[in-house]
């Protein structure tokens, strides 16, 4: 069946080269989105930690027995990093394991309270009003994070369906109906010039759509994938329709 | 791209300094922590000047300030270079300064998102009309010849088929320029988060 399907797109070389391509390539795109919701999960969590550790440190308490009691209350994975890196401080200094900590978590938001944490241990500042400072403006940047995020997924999901699959599936209804291959219409090259004029929109579909979101570089992988399906699509509709 | 980088990190910028210099850190101590990394395009702008400080290359701080400003894109980062070199020539309550301008820089990418998602919420159906009509119309032209037959030279005179190809391929090119152009801004307004 596969040979099959394969076979009927023979005449277009293009479609088989990104389909195999697209495939190879989703491959990669899944990690990076894994990865994403790992760091926004720990990027969300941040303030509350920032915020608990705040109190903790104005109540008299130190930073790193503070550290303690948040990492056993604090679930999923932040809390999870967090345990890990105190149970490593036992062996190295605790600025190594909070550093150790930042890299783990592989969030720059993460990595800049740490290094602001860092310096303000080694100036003597007052930690409970910088920590306090910090959840305030991290909950803030989150806030706006996960706003444009609800807002703009929508759009961007629409965008790939409009541009990526509405529109040669459009295209082709009326190239099918109005000029079927059965009718003895001879329209193999304009199928062949629609089908890569689709990919090439698909592609910049995707591209908006990721840049929409702000991770454009993440969507790269799925460009492939989405253009040989829009071409995939249109020759298929005007297959179907116009026999 | 180094507009954008900028609106990206002077916020986290400022709000370090802010806590540096509260805590009894100098300018120049400041400015080196930021060098180290971690804050992009700014950090590598703030190794450089404290590279050519140290190698003795430099007329001072204040003149390597003065010469940032010129390179600097946003107006964010040259806001802050503009403080950082009053209270280098005219000794001015610099963190006093640096806090309304994080605030104030603060309201101001708040503003830029909602702007941002306001913005672009035609852009699906632009994309989509942009990229609907060009391909119709074309794909009629390209088609005229077949669908009419022998009639349509007797009704649009004689029919160069190349020519024909030629201009669905053309017209084709510029639907995509056209969309490129719509996703274009999705980049340029990006407010940097």
């Amino acid at each position: 069946m596969i040979f099959d399907f394969l076979e009927a797109f023979n005449d277009h070389v293009l479609v088989l080269i990104l389909l195999v391509l697209g495939i190879a390539c989703a491959a990669g795109g899944i990690p990076p989105m894994i990865e994403r919701n790992r760091r926004r999960s720990i990027e969300n969590k941040l303030p509350d930690l920032l915020e608990s550790l705040s109190t903790a440190v104005g109540a008299g308490r130190g930073l790193q027995e503070a550290m303690l009691d948040q990492s056993r209350t604090t679930p999923g994975i932040l809390g999870k990093l967090l345990s890990e890196t105190l149970e490593t401080s036992h062996s190295s200094s605790f600025d190594a394991s909070l550093s150790a900590f930042a890299s783990k978590t592989r969030s720059s938001q993460v990595q800049r309270v740490i290094v602001l944490i860092n310096t303000a241990i080694e100036q003597d500042a007052p930690l409970q009003n910088i920590l306090s400072d910090l959840a305030m403006d991290y909950e803030r940047l989150n806030d706006l994070m996960n706003k444009r995020e609800t807002e703009l997924v929508g759009r961007g999901i629409l965008i790939i369906l409009f541009v990526c699959i509405g529109l040669p599936l459009l295209i082709a209804f009326i190239v099918g109906l109005f000029a079927p291959a059965s009718s003895g219409f001879q329209i193999s090259s304009f199928n062949s010039t629609f089908s890569t004029f689709f990919a090439f929109a698909s592609a910049i579909g995707v591209l908006v759509s990721g840049r929409m979101l702000g991770r454009m570089k993440d969507v790269l992988w799925w460009v492939p994938l989405w253009m040989a399906s829009s071409m995939i699509l249109y020759l298929g509709a005007v297959k179907m329709i116009g026999g | 791209m180094r507009k954008l980088d900028e609106k990206k990190e002077i916020l986290y910028v400022i709000r370090t300094l802010d806590v540096l210099m509260s805590s009894g850190v100098g300018l120049e101590a400041a400015l080196h922590t930021i060098g180290t990394g971690g804050y992009g395009i700014i950090s590598q702008d703030f190794s450089n000047l404290m590279e050519k400080l140290k190698t003795g290359t430099s007329r001072g701080l204040e003149f390597e300030i003065k010469s940032l400003m010129n390179k600097a894109e946003s107006d964010g980062y040259r806001r802050l270079l503009n403080t950082m070199y009053t209270n280098l020539t005219q000794n001015t309550d610099l963190i006093e300064t640096l806090r309304k301008q994080g605030k104030r820089m603060e309201e101001d990418r708040n503003e830029a998102v909602k702007k941002y998602i306001e913005d672009l919420g035609g852009v699906p159906e632009t994309l989509l009309s942009i990229g609907m009509i060009g391909p119709i119309i074309l794909a009629i032209v390209g088609l005229v010849p077949q669908i009419l037959g022998d009639g349509a030279e007797a009704i649009i005179g004689s029919i160069d088929i190349a020519m024909i190809n030629s201009v669905v391929n053309g017209g084709l090119f510029f639907t995509l320029l056209a969309m490129m152009m719509i996703g274009i801004k999705a980049h340029t307004k990006d407010p940097g988060l």
